[in-house]
């Protein structure tokens, strides 16, 4: 190479050099995190990560991530085998549940409060549903509408696949650990909220349970025991079909991930965003 | 001579013959009406509401009036790509079992492999590129992943669609270009495939189409979340494709007009399918016509 | 001179008789092409078989798991599925897929060849190039589209229909299978059937047949290995198709008893359990089994078609 050459290899390789070392002060003077984080797991709280995410997003732009869902149990699962940073699960996995072995070394952070009602369909006449009646209704040993005030039809009772975590939790709650029996008859299994909302508006005559803030116009919710299912009798107490969201770690959480739960748990986010989203606040909860 | 004596033989299979007609028309006309009753079902509650705007937006997982712009980006982006890789082999492979391939019993096993292998569920594909690229590989949820383990569902479709055909070609075409002194590979270049190409290409239409409009496979292998911006081409970003956008729209989102997006973004996946159609379809127009068709 | 002659004369003899250079370029690259596309397609082939064998050890691997802790007799002939007892009898699926792929090639076959026929023969050429189009179109809409319109427009019309109060269960699912499979069916075999030479029909004409004896006894016998390619391909698709059927199937797991009971097959089943298990425990082996069967199954039932077609006399 001539000496014009290398002369301007060489101005460039230090302008390169000077530019890169600004460039790098200055993204360390702005923000420190970045990353990639993958979430996997249930896809009831897959809502509010997808918003969570892009609202912290807008905050460390450096940070990425990467959301799915298919079911609760494939969250701390993928923690477990590493593919995701944190595991959505609608129960604390790092506990035995009913069908459902703890997952050793995991940290249960929890993130959101997550209302359950009892619906039905639009046709049915009955108001109110007591914890008797719905073991009875969901063992399979009420089977007409008339035996709970209803009009004289068959229950037909849809209810969500094992290893839900609508399901856990609601057969806790309000079932009171009761069983969901499968009938040979008048009985289906769906596989989302989605699916069960719209199984339960299409369906005459029958009765199935969802995450509140799914309710809307098509289907009704009966109280339970008396009591309405609002957010206001949850934080009250008054209603006791609820449970908490977590986000599973591997041991506890560092870096941009616990920058990301820290976010979520934040009661700035609580009170706005997933109060928006229907969630109750973690904060209102004593 | 008058050419057509009435015996009863021949009164018989002309009545056979114009009933047939008749029934042919009617199950012909029967299910065109309902492909068009389907496909309005599916379109007159989205396709009317749909402005550009809905197009290139971002979706919002709170407020109404969210969009479908990144997930109809990566649509594209997934179909070209799991095209990229899939028609190469597919066809390749296709064409070595239709002229290369000894005509044995292990060919004719081979085939009923192929074949019982399109059977295979699309989740179970979603599952084998968890396990090869989340696992494996590392990467996570990707693009990348996503589009080579829905290469791998339309393989054995594309492969024996080719075969037939390239089996369906007469052997005179092939001989009479053996006899003017073509390699083997002229004569598949220069003759065979343009015959050919009408059905290779409704494998691939067949193929793209049920790309496009697969979500079990995507929500494993690339996630439900994009990047967050609208052109972006990297290969290992998470890449939820329009069709998973409709199952997570249809079965978990919240957000109150989630109905509205979901008829939305049918009527606009059936619509560019169509377009798909119509773009592959625009060769073959070129193609036939070279032929004199 | 000399030695350039006799040098090419040596190169030359291998290809014959060729005297120019410019010849022996082009020679030797058309045989080149040819060798190398001759690796290309075996290549192709080769990654395909390879592609094969990674999905099938991928699901026997797990697969073969289950036999650990379930017998052969149980998983084979129970008809009890209750995982969560430890019960882990896959019988009522296997016989529900089989009767669910029965009903749905018996409601889908006829109609699509009909199409084919139809539009390949019959259709006048406007119509022709509008409804192939469209058939691909349906190809295209996802399969939760189907299901969503099973849901809400085909469930209600059956439980009018049949005064069910759940009209979910085989029927429904095989309707809108039929539907899904149509346009596989009926495209794949209309390109076989124009696949055949003018000349049979030709032939048959001049010898004073109606179209209809035209149709029936040569063009379908000569492309029957067309149609099978395509009802195989249709039958495949429709056996392990999943998010379409979940919807309008019921998914409970016990025999189909009746055409509307609310029951399961294979691929329902393990799409509604596979993301909710853990991956080490016989539940996940047992799903990935059933999906191993889904194979097997599917091998068995290509291999009856094809019988059917040898039987039918064609050649190959």
């Amino acid at each position: 190479m001539n000496v014009f050459k290398k002369f301007t290899v060489l101005t460039l390789a230090t302008m390169f050099v000077i530019t890169s070392a600004f460039a790098g002060s200055a993204a360390a003077a702005g923000d420190t995190l970045k990353g990639k984080i993958t979430i996997n797991g249930s896809t009831a709280l897959l809502p509010l990560t997808l918003q969570a995410a892009k609202e912290f997003q807008k905050l460390h732009p450096k940070v990425s991530f990467a959301a799915s869902g298919k079911g609760s149990v494939t969250g701390p699962q993928a923690v477990k085998k590493g593919i995701a940073d944190i595991g959505a699960c609608d129960w604390d996995a790092s506990t035995d549940v009913p069908g459902f072995k703890a997952f050793e070394g995991q940290v249960a952070n929890k993130v959101a409060v997550i209302p359950f009602a009892t619906v039905v369909n639009k046709n049915v006449g009955v108001d109110n549903l007591t914890t008797e009646q719905l073991k009875g209704i969901y063992s399979g040993k009420i089977t007409n509408w008339k035996d709970v005030g209803g009009a004289d039809e068959d229950i037909v009772v849809i209810t969500r696949a094992f290893g839900s975590g609508t399901r856990v939790n609601y057969q806790a709650k309000a079932l009171g650990g009761g069983d969901i029996v499968k009938k040979s008859k008048n009985y289906k299994e769906v596989g989302s909220s989605g699916d069960m909302k719209t199984a339960v508006a299409t369906t005459p005559n029958s009765i199935g349970y969802i995450d509140l803030v799914y309710v809307s116009g098509d289907i009704k919710a009966v109280k339970f025991n008396g009591v309405e299912a609002t957010a206001e009798n949850v934080i009250n107490g008054k209603y006791k079909i609820w449970s908490y969201g977590y986000y599973m770690t591997k041991g506890q959480p560092t870096g941009e991930v616990k920058a990301f739960i820290e976010y979520i748990q934040n009661k700035k986010f609580q009170t706005t965003t997933a109060k928006k989203m229907k969630f109750i606040p973690l904060s209102a909860m004593k | 001579m008058s050419g057509f004596t009435a015996t009863k033989r021949n009164i018989r299979a002309r009545f056979m013959d114009r009933t047939a007609t008749g029934l042919f028309w009617g199950i012909g006309l029967l299910i065109l009406l309902l492909i068009f009753w389907l496909l309005y079902t599916i379109m007159h509650k989205g396709l009317p509401e749909i402005t550009p705007k809905f197009l290139v937006d971002l979706p919002d997982e709170i407020e109404a009036g969210g969009g479908i712009g990144p997930m109809l980006f990566n649509s594209f982006y997934v179909l070209i790509l799991s095209l990229i890789f899939s028609i190469p082999i597919g066809v390749g492979a296709g064409i070595y079992m239709a002229e290369y391939a000894p005509a044995n019993k292990f060919t004719e096993g081979l085939r009923i492999c192929v074949e019982a292998l399109s059977s295979v569920p699309s989740i179970v594909f979603g599952m084998l590129g968890l396990a090869i690229f989340a696992e494996y590989f590392g990467i996570g949820l990707t693009i990348l992943g996503g589009s080579i383990s829905l290469a791998f569902l339309n393989l054995p479709m594309l492969t024996r669609v080719t075969e037939e055909a390239i089996r369906a070609v007469p052997n005179d075409l092939r001989n009479a270009s053996y006899a003017l002194g073509s390699t083997r590979f002229q004569c598949i270049r220069t003759v065979v495939l343009p015959v050919a190409m009408n059905a290779i290409v409704t494998g691939v239409c067949l193929v793209a189409g049920r790309a496009f409009g697969e979500s079990a496979v995507i929500i494993l292998t690339a996630g439900l979340s994009t990047s967050g911006e609208m052109w972006d081409f990297s290969l290992f970003a998470p890449g939820e494709t329009l069709a998973v956008h409709l199952w997570y729209v249809q079965s978990e989102a919240i957000v109150e007009d989630a109905r509205q997006i979901a008829d939305k973004s049918a009527a606009v996946l059936v619509f560019v399918v169509l377009l798909i159609n119509m773009v592959f379809r625009i060769p073959l127009w070129f193609n036939n016509r070279k032929l004199k068709r | 001179m000399h030695t350039p002659i006799s040098e090419q004369a040596s190169q030359s003899s291998i290809l014959g008789d060729v005297t120019s250079k410019s010849k022996f370029n082009r020679a030797a690259r058309v045989r080149f092409t040819n060798r190398l596309f001759q690796s290309y397609f075996l290549f192709s082939i080769l990654a395909l078989c390879f592609v094969l064998a990674l999905v099938i050890v991928f699901i026997a691997k797990t697969g073969f798991l289950t036999f650990e802790t379930v017998s052969f007799k149980e998983f084979f002939l129970s008809f009890n599925w209750t995982p969560e007892e430890e019960h882990y009898g896959a019988a009522a699926f296997i016989v529900n897929t089989i009767i669910l792929t029965g009903l749905t090639l018996l409601i889908s076959v006829p109609i699509s060849i009909a199409i084919a026929i139809f539009n390949a023969e019959i259709a006048p050429a406007w119509f022709r190039s509008f409804i192939r189009p469209v058939l691909d179109l349906l190809v295209g809409i996802p399969s939760i589209v189907y299901g969503y319109l099973g849901l809400t427009v085909l469930i209600p019309f059956l439980r009018e229909w049949t005064g069910e109060g759940l009209a979910d269960g085989i029927f429904a699912a095989a309707l809108v299978l039929s539907l899904m499979i149509l346009p596989t069916i009926s495209r794949i075999s209309d390109d076989a059937i124009t696949a055949v030479p003018k000349k049979y029909r030709e032939a048959a004409y001049a010898l004073g047949s109606t179209r209809l004896q035209v149709i029936l006894k040569v063009i379908v016998p000569a492309a029957s290995r067309g149609i099978m390619t395509a009802v195989i391909l249709g039958m495949t698709r429709a056996i392990g198709e999943t998010m379409a059927v979940v919807m309008v199937i019921g998914n409970t797991a016990q025999l189909a008893t009746t055409l509307f009971t609310p029951t399961s097959v294979l691929t329902s089943n393990i799409v509604m359990q596979i993301s909710n298990v853990e991956f080490e425990s016989t539940w996940n082996y047992a799903l990935h089994m059933m999906a191993f069967l889904l194979l097997a199954i599917s091998m068995i039932l290509i291999l009856i078609i094809r019988f059917i077609r040898a039987k039918g006399g064609a050649q190959a």
